[in-house]
């Protein structure tokens, strides 16, 4: 009986990815965007690190974070936000669109909870973000000197998948805050910028205090420091250890707190009568 | 109106639906169900019928477990609806009304696709029920196209597809027909009275504020009203609570003055409803002949009679003498 119902979820699982990809590619002009969108994302990180440095590479940058190369550093950076950002936008937006839709309500009145439905976009979405990340890293490789190795990589996925597990947690909790609040863009926009300011997105987080402190708690700053390790630094095995237990253990406590979240927010908006508002 | 030892399908008794809105000194307390109670048969077909803001919605979104209530009970064959939701959501199919309740970028098919997983179905059993259902409400030809090039009859004939998927015991059908053209609207309702309920036997629960429609299709009717209903009957049941009245129809070109029809003696009640410049005014009296002759002139010293009709008083003419509210009316819900 359980592993019919698993099976079963599966399915759903699949039926919601395939919609999802299906909504999306009949908007020939996204696909356009997004096929663009890995040259256009490096560009103004490229003009804006030779505006400050008179080239690609720093002095001052090296003492902060080990690395002279600010660029390789900002892209990096760039790379792993594309993941995290677009779960915030895709996951966390995503029942709000199905209310836009007027789907939702028929999604809460199946025999299927929503957080399965949750589970299909944040497929689709980590398989549209890949192939994005994909195209980065490429462009990363081929202008700007990162060398990416077997030995890199598979710690560097590793990393990559331990935060996301994280952060589509985190997701999942927003997406019930979402049904509840009924407005998304600007708390995204928020998120963004709280992500940008605490953890070192753009620039090493050392350079202030209060930052640096801050920053411990954002699984965004242990995964991005580890991952500049191994590959600008080639330090594979420095921290990965310590890394992955605290990524590991921030993965449990954001995962528990998304579903119960979630399960309480869904609760509650059907106590409102909230549910298809939008 | 239930046989003893016969599971009720559907059971709801004592339903409170409170709704919070506003904040700090504005808040107010809406009181959308007020302690409704109903039960259907299996294979009844059962009409909810009151003005916009009556409560029939709100029920309705209770029962689909969408909404939950504040106070008493609904079962579903015995089961407990939020006990049991899963169970309880399996043997339920849902319709609402509106157009936009479905993913217009897919085609009919995949949305049937999508919304069959959800409750289950899938593979070869999942493909003959989809084509067995664009069938029967001949989809067929336009399965494949995408939802936005659709008429909205058609869209909502995607949506009683959908409510039929899993093949549910109990239909919910919140207004059907609104805002669908006569000739949809006809094959909605003909759908519903002769496909889902004398060939399927569906247990169908049907909201509505057209009275023509409840009368039409439904063995029982319950009267809402500001969240509490108000009595259930027969609709021939209904119609013989006002006995002793006949009404009188008068068709006109224009718009009459009804405020001295109102103070003829012997009438009433007069109800008007004026479409593409025919104004059709319906005369409750207790005998129509006494104050014909009385009605006649009054009318025609302002419009150009078309036609007169003495009619038995309609489901309308109940609600209204029932209630003091008519269908038409927007009654809000009872603030707390």
């Amino acid at each position: 009986m359980a592993s019919r119902r698993l099976n079963t979820e599966l399915r759903v699982v699949g039926a919601e990815f395939v919609k999802t990809m299906r909504i999306w590619f009949s908007y020939p002009i996204m696909i356009a965007f997004w096929a663009i969108f890995p040259l256009l994302w490096v560009l103004p990180y490229v003009f804006q690190g030779k505006a400050l440095v008179g080239s690609g590479s720093s002095e001052a940058f090296r003492q902060l974070t080990g690395s002279g190369n600010y660029l390789a550093f900002v892209l990096i950076g760039a790379m792993i936000s594309t993941f995290v950002f677009s779960a915030l936008w895709g996951v966390g937006n995503s029942l709000r669109e199905e209310t836009y839709w007027g789907t939702m309500e028929y999604i809460i009145a199946s025999p299927t909870h929503p957080l399965v439905i949750l589970i299909g976009k944040t497929l689709a979405e980590w398989t549209w973000s890949s192939v994005m990340v994909l195209f980065q890293a490429l462009i990363i490789a081929l202008f700007f000197g990162v060398h990416f190795t077997l030995a890199k990589i598979l710690p560097v996925l590793l990393l990559v998948v331990l935060l996301m597990i994280g952060f589509y947690g985190f997701a999942i909790a927003f997406a019930g805050f979402t049904l509840l609040i009924k407005e998304v863009h600007g708390w995204v926009h928020t998120l963004e910028w709280v992500f940008f300011l605490f953890s070192p997105i753009r620039y090493p987080v050392e350079v202030n205090p209060i930052t640096a402190l801050v920053s411990n708690l954002i699984p965004l700053t242990w995964a991005l420091v580890a991952i500049r390790g191994i590959m600008l630094l080639n330090k594979t095995e420095v921290n990965l250890y310590q890394t992955v237990v605290i990524l590991a253990g921030m993965d449990v406590i954001l995962l528990v707190a998304g579903y119960f979240l979630f399960v309480y927010l869904e609760k509650k908006t059907r106590r409102d009568g909230t549910v298809g508002m939008h | 109106m239930i046989s003893q030892g016969v599971v009720p399908a559907l059971y709801c008794e004592n339903v409170v639906k409170l709704f919070r809105r506003g904040r700090g000194l504005k808040k107010k307390v809406i009181r959308a169900l007020d302690n409704a109670s109903l039960t259907l048969a299996p294979g009844e077909l059962f009409g909810l019928l009151g003005p916009n803001g009556a409560g029939k919605t709100t029920l309705v979104r209770c029962i689909a477990t969408l909404l939950i209530p504040d106070a008493g009970t609904i079962r579903i064959f015995g089961s407990d609806a939020f006990k049991d939701s899963l169970f309880c959501r399996q043997r339920i199919g849902l319709l609402t009304s509106g157009e936009r309740t479905l993913y217009w970028k897919l085609s009919a098919r995949d949305n049937l696709r999508f919304f069959a997983a959800l409750y289950g179905l899938t593979g070869k059993k999942r493909e003959q029920r989809i084509d067995y259902l664009l069938e029967l409400l001949g989809l067929e030809e336009v399965a494949n196209e995408r939802l936005e090039r659709y008429s909205s009859g058609m869209k909502q004939k995607v949506s009683l597809a959908r409510a039929m998927l899993h093949d549910p015991d109990i239909l919910l059908l919140d207004e059907p027909t609104l805002g669908l053209d006569p000739q949809f609207g006809r094959f909605i309702r003909q759908f519903i009275k002769e496909e889902l309920n004398r060939r399927q036997k569906k247990t169908i629960l049907l909201t509505t504020h057209y009275m023509d429609e409840a009368d039409e299709l439904c063995q029982r009717i319950a009267f809402i009203n500001k969240g509490r209903i108000i009595d259930i009957k027969s609709p021939a049941q209904y119609k013989r609570e006002i006995p002793h009245k006949e009404v009188l129809q008068v068709r006109c070109l224009g718009q009459p003055d009804t405020s001295r029809l109102q103070n003829l003696a012997g009438i009433e009640r007069v109800q008007t409803d004026f479409n593409d410049g025919i104004t059709t005014l319906r005369i409750v009296a207790p005998r129509a002949e006494p104050v014909l002759s009385e009605v006649i002139e009054t009318v025609r010293a302002q419009a150009r009679i078309l036609g007169i009709d003495v009619k038995e008083p309609t489901l309308e003419d109940v609600f209204i003498y029932v209630t003091g509210t008519s269908l038409t009316a927007d009654t809000g819900q009872g603030e707390e």
